[in-house]
This record gives C-alpha cells, sequence and structure tokens, in this order.
C-alpha cells in the first residue's frame, strides 16, 4: 500500500516520456521539404549588352535533401536554348533564397519558352522536384 | 483656483507629446508554384522478386503535395520510376509498373482532378485549374527477372515532380 503513491507516480511519467517520444517520432516523421521558383511569367528585358536579353528569376529552397538547383532554359518542345547565368547549378543553403539572372541572345529570344529549376538530389533522395516558369 | 490652473497647464504642457508614426509592412502576392515533399517513400520486400511502395506490400507510398496561388496557371506531372538510381548490380531485367493519384485536396473545386488527369508512359499529368493544395500518392512496383530475387543490397529510385507553368 505504501508504494501506491509511488507507482503512480511512475505510471504517470513513464506515460508522459512515451507522449514525447511519440511525438518526437511524427515531427521527424513529417518532415516537409519545399521548392519554389518565381516569378511564373518571367519577362526579358534589353540587358546592358547589346543583343542580349536578360530576366531575374528567384528561387527557394525548403528542402533540407537538396543543396543544388539546375537551371535550364526550353523551347516549347522541350529543346534546349543556349542561356548564361551566374551559375548553370546555383549551389543553396536550406531556407536560402537566390535570385539569378538569366542571359538569352535576344535573336534567339522568341524560341524560349520555359525556364525550369531542377533539384539535384543527393544519393538516396526519392523525390526530385521540378518547377518551371513559362515566358509568354 | 488660478494656482491650480497654472500647475494643470504646466504638466499639461510638459508631457511628452505622442508622435504617431506610421509602421508599414509590405508584401507582395505572386503566382506560384510550391512542390513539397510530404512523405518520402519506402519499398517493401514481400516478395523476393518484388519491391514496392504499397503499403499492403510494407512499403511507404511517396506523397507529394503541390500548392499553388493562382487557379489555371500550373500543370502538375507526376512520373513514377523507370530505373533505380542506386542499387546493386543486376542481370536481369526489372520490370516497373506505378501509378499516381490525388489523395487529398483544400477546395472541393479540385474534386474532378482524379477524374481528368491524363496519363502517359509513367508520368501523369493533372491540370490544376484552383488554387490551394493538393496532395498527391505515387505508387511504385519493381519486379526483378521472372520470379528472380533481387540480390541483398539498398536500393532507391527517384519519382519527378513537376510543375509547370502553362
Amino acid at each position: 500500500m505504501v508504494t501506491t503513491p509511488l507507482l503512480y507516480w511512475l505510471n504517470v511519467l513513464l506515460n508522459n516520456i512515451r507522449v514525447l517520444l511519440s511525438l518526437i517520432a511524427v515531427t521527424l516523421s513529417s518532415a516537409v521539404y519545399a521548392h519554389e521558383m518565381t516569378p511564373t511569367y518571367p519577362k526579358f528585358t534589353q540587358s546592358y549588352m547589346g543583343g542580349v536579353s536578360v530576366t531575374t528569376m528567384s528561387l527557394f529552397n525548403k528542402r533540407k535533401d537538396v543543396s543544388y538547383y539546375k537551371i535550364g532554359v526550353f523551347t516549347d518542345e522541350w529543346k534546349p536554348v543556349a542561356f548564361v547565368s551566374q551559375y548553370a547549378v546555383i549551389p543553396m543553403l536550406y531556407l536560402d533564397t537566390v535570385s539569378f539572372d538569366v542571359y538569352v541572345a535576344t535573336q534567339t529570344l522568341s524560341s524560349v519558352e520555359y525556364i525550369c529549376s531542377i533539384s539535384q538530389l543527393r544519393a538516396g533522395a526519392t523525390i526530385e522536384s521540378k518547377i518551371c516558369s513559362r515566358v509568354k | 483656483m488660478r494656482t491650480k490652473l497654472l500647475v494643470t497647464s504646466l504638466l499639461l504642457a510638459s508631457c511628452a507629446p505622442a508622435h504617431a508614426v506610421d509602421t508599414s509592412i509590405s508584401g507582395s502576392v505572386q503566382t506560384r508554384c510550391l512542390i513539397t515533399t510530404d512523405t518520402n517513400g519506402v519499398y517493401g520486400n514481400p516478395v523476393p522478386s518484388k519491391l514496392s511502395t504499397a503499403s499492403a506490400d510494407g512499403g511507404v507510398v511517396p506523397v507529394i503535395r503541390y500548392d499553388v496561388t493562382l487557379a489555371d496557371a500550373y500543370l502538375a506531372k507526376v512520373t513514377t520510376p523507370t530505373s533505380f538510381s542506386t542499387s546493386p548490380a543486376l542481370s536481369d531485367s526489372v520490370a516497373w509498373t506505378g501509378s499516381t493519384a490525388v489523395t487529398k485536396t483544400t477546395d472541393v473545386g479540385m474534386a474532378g482532378y482524379e477524374a481528368a488527369k491524363v496519363t502517359y508512359g509513367s508520368t501523369t499529368q493533372f491540370d490544376l485549374t484552383v488554387a490551394g493544395s493538393t496532395w498527391f500518392s505515387s505508387e511504385s512496383t519493381a519486379v526483378y527477372g521472372v520470379n528472380k530475387s533481387f540480390v541483398g543490397g539498398d536500393y532507391s529510385a527517384i519519382v519527378l515532380a513537376e510543375c509547370i507553368a502553362k
């Protein structure tokens, strides 16, 4: 009978530990990671160089499992278009936002349809994300 | 009486005037698509020749969430794997099957997404005609040879989630 309160409190303690462990498990299993690129409809303008047009894109990395994003410029038939940017593959930290310029020769501008960012995965990652903005 | 008035006036005059300053909070809402990996997939190995993400096979189905802020601006494309990104050396062919389905939405207007989906090859395309969030589950199965046992080791495959502006 003397041990009853002690057992009661031990039980309460164990329950609390159980709840805490469950919460930790849920938090670990429900970690979400995201990838975002804006604007959706970029507009090219004349750059400081003659014959070269430029647009500025913004990339946001909320994927802990991704540290690099590859940039691509494509036609409406998904053929690659030559472009210049600060990086072809942008290094990004978790929760980093990076603005980057995309330069395209003005004479090829009419063929540009999509600007895409594609996550570069580490071994073991299972979901590759790709976001494409459209040049209208 | 005059003294009281004088003291009151002095006290009022000595009070620091309250300066109203406008503090602005700025922000912008623009069209955007956010791809979120809600759940990473895991392959179960119910029989030696099969790897599957189906929960009935002991796997975990990958779940991807798409958030769009403007209606009718994006297409969601989800492509199930057709090869392993990492695996031990395999000497026989692997037969892949996969499917993607809408599992949850935030708007009743998205109820028609599943019926309107277009599937070609291993890719399933959804027209995101309503602003909000949509969750997609992407099951995949790999069967090795003809009842051959998969070689021991680690296997992983990649689901491609695309958000393409219309």
